[in-house]
């Protein structure tokens, strides 16, 4: 098993989420949200940004527009739509719950009593 | 030292090494390849180049001079390579669009299934699905349906069935690692020779050569032809039957390959080309690794590598670290030695198929070289008669060697250099043919200005003859010496308008005419015309021409045609006989006079006989009149009384030198005369309807013609003569090796 693959597997499942928690707190530009995610201690090579953030916004999810630029030609800005924040919302409830699940799994002493037995053992 | 290009990226411009736009335009073409099967692709591509360029205009904002290949590496290490991309976005994109992502995974999975490939097309894929299918380069299944389809057609319908049954699938690019791309950095057409070169590791200038060949063979299958056709009267001459089919087929194929073979625009591509870029996804190596190893591959190519492919090579090497030129080294010996094998193999066929046609090439390129001396020899001799004085000899010499010199040098030059994959080192050799070749076309129009000065003055000499009345009533006009046959002799013979004596030249620019006499005796009366430069040159020229002849009773015989003595020069002598035939009496014209002398002119007199109505056209009566034929003068014109006397004897008698087949069949002769002569008879008919129609613009000609050069008139006569000839050819051949046009 290649452990590099599965990091990066797990990675990418919550790359979406968290570029779409970055971009819901008003709009951004690509580099700057690959540094705010940097300073995060998340790293991700711009080239993956880009692919991504086209899918999101052909889905409908995000939109952009065009900010002058006090250097050379206009940038692009991600923006949210409404849509989009709904489907935020959808993978926050989804993190969360993902998150109660993970965190219950690596530390079973919070809610399971008895460790030593499998869990698809017990009865009820 | 590097040189540094301006490029207009996404709306601003870089300064860039080219070493680095080079490494660039690599990136952005495999990231090209890696969103190939993405929806927004270009889109993609764009933002992405335009955050490099943002970053590009930083870094210069900075205060770099220009964009360098370490800014290049670290900016493309920073967004990411397509290898990291590919894993990057391949489970997030399951997600999102996992339509396109299981058609990706179609292509790798399914390989085996037969699609059309809608990556890669020029009509509709199906060459390139095939391809695929086979794992070979698709020009060679394309050149393959456009050979089909140029031989009987079938492929085109193959074409669309199979387009029509083939599901369509965008197949991943770069299964193959060799792809047959025309190379533009070393083209000398199209770059076809050189990327098959690079295709099969061969030396540039092996296919090469052998693309050339129908120029080369097509100049010396000309040469030959036309030297053959001149003096050895060889209908169709080897030459042409070995090259001409052979060269043909070269070029077809030149131009196939051309249009089918997709040029190798980008670096990608290039190394594709050499066979040095791998499947992108099963790449490992970076592509600096890969340029190295093109580079240590291409000092052993050593040769046919061209110095910029080595700089760019040693300078990629310079980042490379010492690991990867460990690996590189490990590795492309191991590549090269399985294509190598058959590398070397082609190339040894492909030597031993040029050999032999090297071997070809020189021995007619020799004979041709022989022939022309043969005949320069020939002509020489010739030019004394024309060109007077140092002056015209110098002009016609540099004429000579420069308008005609230069361009076989330079041609000969440039295809020796380019061969051998020279690059133009310097352009004044260039403009040193260039100003040699005007040179010689400026002392050509000298020439010819100061030639046509010595013909600018013409004048006529009148001289009656003494004719003794033939007892019989009919004079007969023969040639001297019509009955001494002349053979072929070994060497040279010119036939035509000209003949070079040792030291004289005889021409036959003389006119025969008929014309009614005023009173019941015959006359004969010679008009002497020449040209000079002067008054008094034209008349010595007059006075030097010779020109007899001899009566026995009822023959008259001509000298053959106007000797000039040594010493003279050809300033368009010429001779006007006029026969006038009183009424009653007869006249019988040889034939190998009338095809001797350039042109019977009966403008004078008009028929009495020929079927025809009242209104005698005198163009047309003089396509009736037959040598050979005894003639009787009547009041209204001359009518044809006798048979044609054996017709048979008069062929004999004729200039023998011009009967190349007199024992060819009479009968069949005689037809074919007479077909020529309706035909002419027509052609007269259509141009008096023609002159009909527009009477003013005739008369106006005509008034032209009187008026105009000498010259002119001279070769129209001379035209004329051809167009009498039953022998147009060897007529046509002697014109070429007429002075006049030497």
């Amino acid at each position: 098993m290649d452990i590099q693959n599965t990091q990066s597997q797990m990675r990418k499942g919550v790359l979406e989420f968290c570029i779409l928690s970055i971009i819901r707190q008003g709009e951004v530009y690509p580099s700057d949200l690959v540094e705010k995610m940097k300073s995060a201690n998340l790293h991700i090579l711009e080239g993956t940004l880009y692919p991504l953030l086209t899918r999101l916004k052909n889905a409908g999810v995000l939109t952009y527009r065009w900010v002058e630029s006090n250097s050379g030609p206009p940038r692009k800005y991600f923006v949210m739509t409404d849509q989009g924040l709904q489907f935020y919302h959808e993978l926050e409830l989804t993190w969360k719950e993902l998150a109660d699940a993970v965190a219950t799994l690596t530390h079973p002493t919070v809610t399971d009593t008895n460790p030593n037995t499998p869990s698809s053992d017990q009865p009820e | 030292m590097k040189k540094v290009i301006n490029i207009n990226f996404q709306g601003r411009v870089i300064p860039i090494e080219e070493s680095a736009f080079e490494l660039l335009k690599a990136y952005t073409d495999s990231l090209r390849r890696c969103f190939a099967q993405e929806e927004g692709k270009d889109e993609i591509i764009n933002d992405i180049e335009s955050r490099i360029a943002e970053l590009f205009g930083e870094a210069l904002k900075k205060g770099s001079v220009c964009i360098t290949d370490e800014q290049v590496n670290a900016i493309i290490d920073n967004m990411g390579r397509p290898e990291d991309l590919e894993q990057g976005t391949s489970a997030t994109g399951a997600e999102t669009n996992s339509g396109q992502k299981i058609a990706g995974d179609d292509s790798s999975a399914e390989r085996g299934k037969l699609y059309r490939d809608e990556n890669d097309k020029i009509i509709g894929g199906v060459c390139s699905g095939i391809a695929n299918y086979f794992k070979i380069d698709p020009s060679i299944i394309r050149v393959a349906f456009v050979l089909t389809t140029l031989g009987w057609g079938s492929g085109v319908l193959l074409y669309v069935v199979l387009w029509a049954i083939l599901p369509g699938s965008k197949l991943q690019a770069g299964t193959r690692n060799k792809r047959l791309f025309r190379n533009p950095d070393e083209k000398v057409v199209a770059g076809v020779a050189s990327g098959i070169a690079s295709y099969f590791d061969i030396a540039v200038w092996i296919p090469r050569l052998i693309f050339a060949l129908p120029l080369i063979t097509g100049l010396g299958a000309s040469l030959i032809n036309a030297v053959f056709n001149v003096w050895f009267w060889s209908d169709e001459p080897i030459s042409r039957i070995v090259f001409s089919s052979f060269g043909g087929t070269l070029l077809i194929i030149y131009l196939v390959l051309w249009a089918i073979i997709p040029e190798a625009k980008s670096a990608s591509e290039k190394l594709e080309m050499r066979g040095e870029k791998i499947d992108l996804n099963s790449i490992k190596t970076t592509i600096q690794e890969d340029l190295h190893a093109f580079a240590t591959r291409a000092e052993k190519w050593g040769k046919e590598v061209n110095e910029k492919a080595q700089d760019f090579g040693k300078d990629v090497s310079q980042t490379v670290t010492s690991s990867a030129q460990h690996a590189s080294s490990v590795v492309t010996p191991v590549a090269k030695s399985g294509i190598s094998r058959i590398g070397t193999a082609i190339g040894l066929v492909f030597k031993a198929f040029f050999m032999f046609i090297f071997g070809i090439i020189a021995l007619a390129l020799l004979i041709a070289l022989v022939a022309i001396l043969f005949a320069g020899a020939a002509v020489f001799p010739l030019k004394n008669f024309l060109l007077d004085g140092f002056n015209q000899q110098f002009l016609g010499w540099v004429f000579l060697l420069l308008f005609f010199g230069t361009p076989i040098i330079a041609l000969v030059t440039s295809l020796i250099r380019r061969m051998m994959g020279v690059k133009s080192g310097n352009k004044y050799m260039g403009y040193a043919f260039a100003g040699m070749w005007v040179m010689g076309l400026f002392s050509g129009m000298l020439l010819i200005s100061d030639i046509k000065k010595d013909f600018s003055v013409r004048v006529r000499e009148k001289q009656e003859n003494t004719l003794a009345q033939p007892s019989t009533g009919k004079v007969f006009v023969r040639l001297k010496d019509a009955n001494i046959v002349r053979q072929f002799g070994p060497g040279i013979h010119m036939t035509g308008l000209a003949r070079l004596y040792k030291d004289s030249i005889q021409i036959s620019n003389i006119d025969l005419r008929i014309e009614k006499s005023a009173d019941s005796l015959y006359h004969l009366t010679t008009t002497r015309i020449s040209s000079g430069k002067d008054d008094q040159t034209a008349a010595s020229n007059l006075a030097a021409m010779q020109f007899g002849f001899q009566q026995q009773d009822s023959v008259l015989m001509l000298d053959r045609g106007i000797i000039l003595p040594p010493g003279s020069r050809f300033r368009n002598q010429q001779i006007i006989l006029t026969v006038q035939v009183p009424v009653g009496k007869k006249i019988i014209v040889d034939r190998a006079v009338m095809k001797k002398f350039f042109y019977l002119n009966l403008s004078n007199i008009s028929f009495a006989e020929v079927d025809g109505g009242d209104d005698w056209e005198l163009e047309e009566s003089k396509e009736n009149w037959r040598s050979g034929v005894e003639y009787l003068m009547t009041e209204s014109g001359l009518k044809k009384t006798g048979v044609p006397l054996d017709e048979k004897n008069w062929e004999d008698n004729g200039d023998n030198e011009e009967n190349f087949s007199p024992d060819a069949p009479k009968s069949r002769r005689q037809l074919e005369r007479e077909l020529e002569r309706k035909n002419r008879e027509l052609e007269k008919m259509k141009k008096e309807l023609d002159k009909s129609a527009e009477p003013k613009k005739v008369a106006k000609q005509q008034s032209a013609k009187e008026g105009g050069s000498h010259v002119m008139w001279w070769l129209q006569s001379a035209l004329n003569r051809v167009m009498h000839s039953t022998e147009d050819k060897a007529v046509a051949a002697g014109y070429i090796f007429h002075p006049k046009l030497i």
